[in-house]
């Protein structure tokens, strides 16, 4: 009867199944764009600023997230090959490890959105008094504050990944971690379309639509990159702890690995958005190549 | 992934035992689902969820859009604001608005309503952080000299966001090259106070 089962189950849904080959390159170039923004930041003096340190912060998150992909990817080879056993006592801690490193990188990611965010509202709504409000050390002090809780939780997490406790709070926090975000930037939006007003009354100038498309693109791409990146794993696990044996949850849950595959991506595509707009780290990339040659 | 494992294990009722942890891509471990009798299409989830999340994602963006139209520009306010600002780029060198800043102190004078209550709330805003912090007094102690031209920081504060290229909006050197393909818009950014800029980054400097 298991068996029979078993033949049920993998016929319909099936895993769908992402080469191991794409997992490894997307992951690879994950890590390497997110070092290189860490060493760029770390080199060039003119880039300690709390701006660039949170853009540090998220690539820190987004490089732990392509890198547990990657090590358990070496695990399961390694355990394919045998040289690790399956149900060893240390794979098992192993295992929770990494799981808390993953959950470590996506409360990681959230928090450094949002930080990034705040910054810029400060900026924006606070330019005058900004260097007082946002210091060097207060940055510095955020981003402890941070970490130190995404670990917490992530340990919490993984430890009682079981309990709908945890799943709850952690399924809720992420809509509302983007809604708060949303938010924040639709006030800088509105500043940004009243004065774009002062300038339409200028008669040379004729773009300002143009400028407001971009604006608006801009952070639909923002959002929508982060949505379209995290929310499937999140449904997933939502689905996981409610309904596993529902079919249509099932099926859901085989698309895993390209979930999976998205998370990674969005490692690559968060530093194009974030880190690379600032032309004072394009300039330190340049010299970092140039120099090298 | 191992931590869907654990849940997978915990919850489902027929758990092969002797597959626990096991570093696979296998999914057995939920048990026997039923296929049958499936009213709907058994991707519907999947196809519901991105067709949602799609839905969305578009819907956000013609909100966004919609509160970007500008309205008819006030005609009484249009010769004001055309002397009040000047086209000159934000990114450009310093030295460039030299030449300006005589106007921009005649027009000043002629602020909008809007903008001068704004500097008004600035400086009380400045004098009371002026009385509690002691910090780098550099700052307010400027702002506090130069009220009309601490307005006019705040105008080419919001050009930079209007631009949307809002990390750059804060420009940490002075001879950094901030090429024109940085900028959301070439076209008209605001005059700039060059004293202002030069301030504002010997302070992000320290």
């Amino acid at each position: 009867e298991n068996i029979s089962n078993f033949s049920l189950n993998t016929t319909d849904c099936t895993q769908v199944v992402v080469p191991e080959e794409v997992f490894f390159t997307v992951a690879a170039a994950g890590i390497l764009e997110n070092l290189l923004i860490l060493i760029a930041v770390v080199r060039n003096k003119n880039l300690h600023l709390p701006m660039y340190f949170f853009i540090c912060s998220l690539a820190i998150s987004d490089m732990l997230g392509s890198l547990y992909k990657t090590l358990e990817n070496i695990f399961i080879i390694l355990c394919k090959m045998g040289y690790l056993t399956r149900h060893g006592d240390f794979e098992k801690k192993l295992d929770d490890a990494m799981d808390s490193m993953f959950i470590l990188s996506l409360l990681g990611s959230i928090f450094s959105l949002l930080a990034i965010a705040a910054d810029r509202y400060i900026t924006i709504f606070y330019a005058l008094r900004y260097h007082n409000i946002m210091t060097l050390r207060r940055a510095l002090v955020i981003l402890a504050i941070i970490w130190t809780f995404c670990a917490g939780s992530s340990i919490a997490i993984a430890l009682f990944s079981y309990e709908a406790a945890t799943v709850i709070p952690f399924t809720i926090l992420f809509p509302l971690m983007m809604f708060f975000i949303l938010c924040l930037y639709v006030h800088m939006f509105l500043l940004a379309r009243s004065h774009a007003k002062k300038i339409a009354s200028l008669p040379t100038s004729t773009v300002h639509h143009r400028t407001n498309t971009k604006g608006a693109i801009t952070l639909t791409i923002f959002l929508g990159v982060f949505l379209c990146c995290w929310a499937p794993f999140v449904l997933h696990i939502l689905l996981a702890r409610f309904c596993p044996h529902n079919p249509y949850c099932a099926c859901y849950m085989s698309i895993f690995h390209v979930n999976g595959t998205l998370i990674m991506c969005n490692a690559i595509i968060n530093p194009m958005i974030f880190a690379f707009r600032s032309p004072e780290l394009r300039s330190t990339f340049k010299k970092m190549f140039y120099c090298s040659r | 992934m191992s931590a869907l494992r654990l849940i997978s294990n915990r919850t489902s009722q027929q758990a092969l035992s002797n597959s626990d942890y096991t570093w696979d891509y296998e999914y057995y471990e939920y048990g026997p689902v039923s296929f049958e009798g499936l009213k709907a299409h058994k991707y519907s989830i999947v196809i519901g969820f991105w067709v949602g999340l799609a839905v969305f994602v578009i819907f956000m963006f013609f909100v966004l859009t919609l509160l970007t139209k500008t309205g008819v520009p006030h005609q009484d306010n249009a010769e004001a604001s055309e002397k009040r600002f000047r086209m000159n780029s934000f990114v450009a060198d310093f030295g460039r608005p030299l030449e300006s800043k005589r106007d921009f102190s005649h027009q000043m004078a002629e602020e909008s309503p809007s903008l001068f209550h704004f500097c008004i709330n600035e400086v009380d805003h400045i004098n009371k952080a002026k009385e509690s912090q002691k910090g780098p007094s550099l700052e307010s102690n400027t702002h506090f000299q130069e009220v009309p031209r601490s307005c006019g920081m705040f105008e080419e504060d919001l050009h930079c966001l209007t631009k949307f290229n809002i990390p750059n909006f804060v420009n940490t050197e002075q001879n950094s090259s901030l090429g024109e393909e940085d900028l959301l818009i070439s076209e008209p950014p605001i005059i700039l106070e060059s004293k202002l800029v030069m301030q504002s980054s010997h302070r992000i400097l320290d």
